[in-house]
């Protein structure tokens, strides 16, 4: 069982590697584009490492950041949820309006059970039932949306200081906590999805179902786990939500749809299945994030900050294209 | 070892398999063999437990299977090499291999994964395969291999191999001779599913011949000649003998000097017209490079490149097309056919004009080119409106080739057409491009059977490590002399 490499070649052989994965998982452009835009967003706008700057900017992503992941799930058993916002929004109002009567925990838990039962529903329905992710999950998406409006039918509930601070105050000083949130999940459900055999299978059930099944696994296992994972996740994003925003709101989930299914893109998913990354995903949400408040802080006109912002996106998905071609070029003329 | 009794099959309202009977002594290697559509590889996945059957049994060692499941299967000692080869795309090669039959619950870690397929790949003689690899981005041959050895990763006491030869070159079928060898000697039952009966000679002990899903004969090693089993297959006596093509005319229709592309070193090739020049070489040589570079799917340029006397820069499949080629890629169910479309759609892609009339109308217009195509290749089909994906492989491959018939060609680049298709269809095929060349069509033939390149090619011009190792026509054109180039031994002409 032993590969004689030197302890120290093994690293290194390790990080290549880690890179070679990334690269072919479409991470690489998604986490250069956030870093040279955080560097932007530094030279026109020093003041972004104060306390109160980070907390703002981290709570603006994280909620974004937890359901691009729970999409990526689906998106990684080659299908599409249109049924997050709702989902969303559904765990959030039960989030704050639980929380008077039992307490945080309770409520917490309370929503994560609902997010993960509607997952798990849809999940039924696509593995089991065979029904097509989208048609699916844009039909439970209305009956989530009422149910949420059934709950709490204009912006209310009760959210305590406790609760605000522990998902969108600070950790430590300069340490957001909805930063801490993110990255835990993250890690979470980076060991889930390349560490355990039930995360290699939902990337095989999205690469190949039937030669998934010709190898004695169920894929439809591994689609019904993306969905209830993908379920707690938004619960989560939820519950950050509602914390940051001191507020439920039965259709503040709603634009978290697009944006999700965009940061998912941007991430470098395949949206046929069976590829895509966790830090892809993270960095193409905080990519979508970020644009809005850079623009603002970079003095451009409103208007045009939708310009700018949606060719800052395109520039993002079009670039390994364009390298695609340059390579292509190269390769032929050596 | 393995038994089975009166399996049944049917799709629909057609029977895949009727009551077959097929037994598989310990140490042994039976032999299926049918055309394509004769029930094989349905009775395959029935054994492997990949689709359950509608009545009939199967018992391993006197116990019997449940149907319809694979890890039953595989716990009872069956594992099996799909034809239509079922390795996850995405995964990497190491997990191919450790995660079979893993629970849902459970670690995976990446690192004893690699471990456990170098020690695999060591164990079986295939160190080329890097574990890290990602098998989506494997050549075909590679692929075939890895399937083989993930069946014989578990405690194998019955092997099924589907056709899983049909991307070997002949090194890589000597390693799987190999392999099945250990297995016998280890008292092991071997079920070899081919349409290469040479391979049969050599390895079959025993075998069964399959027609329209039932069996209609049985043979055993020694007793039998092609011919015999050609006529079982087909229900009719059969002629086998390649075809040769007439003389090549005089006028050049292609040709490159120093073409250069990713995989490929400084090529020079003339074809003349109605020449058949077959291409020959192991896999991942340069053979599909230098298929897809001549047809402009590839990114190439060549200091002098001349199709059909006009001089070209730089080809891409649009101008290919235009200035007279075809082409048959390697893999006719993703790059050659849209397979939930019809069979005259299919035939007639090439020939869309973007501002052009389509489906029923352009059906209409063409209908007598279509019908034309269909009768000269003999293609199985209930009409030109029936899903090309419903056909069997060897009539799918039909049309692919038949595109390109009877449209004023120049030259045609074939790769592989004939891989995995049964002898019937493979005899068609031949007489097709024979008489494709005939007509005057320059022909590029890459095989990987070497019978073929040898008796139905003017010339052949074997590739290595993406360069021309040798050229042979005449005399020197013989199965050794190609196998020789290919593995870099240049034959001195005698």
């Amino acid at each position: 069982m032993s590969v004689a490499v030197p302890a120290r070649g093994r690293g290194l052989a390790r990080l290549t590697d880690g890179f070679a994965g990334l690269r072919r998982q479409g991470a690489i452009t998604p986490l250069a584009a956030f870093a040279v835009m955080l560097a932007v967003y530094t030279a026109i706008n020093p003041d972004l490492f104060t306390r109160i700057q980070l907390q703002t900017l981290a709570n603006l992503i994280a909620p974004l950041a937890l359901v691009a992941l729970a999409e990526l799930l689906i998106v990684l058993v080659g299908g599409i949820d249109i049924s997050v916002g709702a989902v969303m929004s559904l765990a959030g109002v039960i989030f704050a309006t639980q929380m008077e009567d039992h307490g945080a925990g309770v409520a917490a838990a309370e929503a994560l059970a609902a997010a993960v039962a509607c997952g798990l529903l849809n999940g039924a329905l696509v593995a089991y039932g065979r029904l097509p992710t989208i048609a699916t999950t844009l039909a439970s998406a209305f009956i989530f949306g009422a149910l949420a409006n059934e709950v709490l039918d204009r912006p209310g509930g009760n959210v305590p200081v406790e609760v605000t601070n522990a998902t969108s105050g600070e950790l430590v000083p300069y340490v957001p906590a909805a930063l801490v949130w993110v990255l835990g999940a993250g890690v979470v459900l980076w060991l889930i999805l390349n560490r355990t055999v039930v995360g290699r299978q939902i990337y095989g059930a999205g690469s190949s179902a039937s030669a998934l099944r010709a190898s004695g696994h169920d894929p439809r296992r591994a689609q019904l786990a993306a969905f209830a994972i993908g379920g707690a996740l938004t619960a989560l994003a939820a519950i950050l939500l509602v914390g940051s925003t001191a507020t439920g709101d039965p259709k503040a989930g709603d634009p978290y749809l697009l944006n999700a299914i965009a940061a998912v893109a941007l991430g470098g998913a395949a949206f046929t299945g069976g590829s895509g990354s966790v830090s892809g995903t993270i960095a193409g949400a905080a990519v979508l994030g970020t644009i809005g408040s850079l623009l603002f802080f970079a003095g451009i006109e409103s208007y045009w900050q939708y310009v700018i912002g949606s060719l800052i996106i395109v520039g993002v998905v079009g670039l390994p294209a364009l390298t695609r071609i340059v390579r292509g070029r190269r390769g032929a003329v050596r | 070892m393995l038994a089975a009794r009166a399996l049944s099959k049917r799709y629909g309202p057609i029977v895949a398999v009727e009551e077959v009977d097929l037994t598989c002594l310990g140490g042994e290697v039976h032999a299926l063999v049918g055309e394509n559509g004769a029930g094989k590889s349905t009775v395959a996945k029935i054994l492997a437990g990949a689709v359950r059957a509608d009545a009939g049994e199967v018992t391993v060692g006197g116990v019997a299977l449940p149907g319809g499941d694979v890890r039953a299967a595989h716990r009872a000692g069956v594992y099996c090499a799909f034809q239509e080869l079922a390795l996850v795309p995405d995964w990497t090669v190491a997990e191919n291999l450790a995660l079979v039959d893993r629970p849902l619950r459970g670690r995976f870690s990446r690192a004893r994964a690699i471990a456990g397929a170098v020690d695999t790949l060591a164990r079986l003689e295939l160190d080329h395969l890097d574990p890290r690899a990602v098998v989506g981005d494997l050549p075909l041959a590679d692929r075939q291999q890895l399937e083989i050895a993930r069946a014989l990763t578990g405690d194998v006491r019955v092997l099924l191999l589907d056709e899983a030869s049909s991307a070997l070159t002949p090194p890589g079928v000597r390693w799987l001779f190999a392999r099945i060898r250990e297995l016998t000697a280890r008292g092991a039952a071997v079920v070899y599913v081919s349409h290469r009966l040479g391979e049969l000679a050599e390895i079959a002990d025993r075998g069964t011949v399959l027609r329209d899903g039932r069996v209609v004969d049985h043979f055993t090693r020694g007793s039998w000649t092609e011919d015999e089993l050609i006529t079982a297959m087909a229900g009719q006596p059969a002629e086998r003998a390649h075809p040769r093509p007439a003389p090549a005319r005089t006028e050049t229709v292609l040709e490159v000097e120093g073409l250069t592309a990713p995989g490929l070193d400084d090529i020079a090739l003339r074809l003349r017209a109605g020449e058949v020049l077959g291409v020959g070489g192991l896999q991942g040589h340069g053979q599909a490079e230098l298929l897809r570079a001549l047809y402009g799917a590839l990114p190439a340029h060549a200091r002098r490149w001349e199709v059909a006397g006009r001089r070209v820069r730089r080809m891409t499949p649009v101008q290919a097309v235009r200035a007279g080629l075809g082409f048959v890629p390697e893999d006719r169910k993703r790059q050659g056919l849209a397979l939930t479309h019809s069979v005259g759609e299919n035939l007639l892609t090439p020939w869309l004009r973007a501002a052009g009339p389509g489906g029923t109308p352009l059906l209409r217009r063409e209908r007598a080119w279509v019908d034309r195509v269909l009768a000269a290749l003999a293609v199985k089909t209930t009409g030109p409106r029936q899903p090309v994906g419903a056909l069997s492989g060897g009539n799918q491959q039909k049309v692919v080739f038949g595109r390109w018939l009877d449209r004023d060609r120049r030259a045609v680049l074939l790769h592989d057409p004939t891989r995995g298709i049964d002898v019937r269809a493979k005899h068609e095929l031949y007489e097709a491009i024979v008489r494709l060349a005939g007509e005057g069509v320059g022909v590029i033939w890459f095989s990987t059977e070497v019978e073929e390149l040898v008796h139905t090619c003017h010339r052949v011009v074997v590739l290595y490590r993406g360069a021309i190792a040798d050229e042979l026509a005449g005399e020197r054109l013989t199965a050794d002399a190609v196998v020789g180039a290919a593995v870099g031994r240049t034959a001195v002409a005698s």
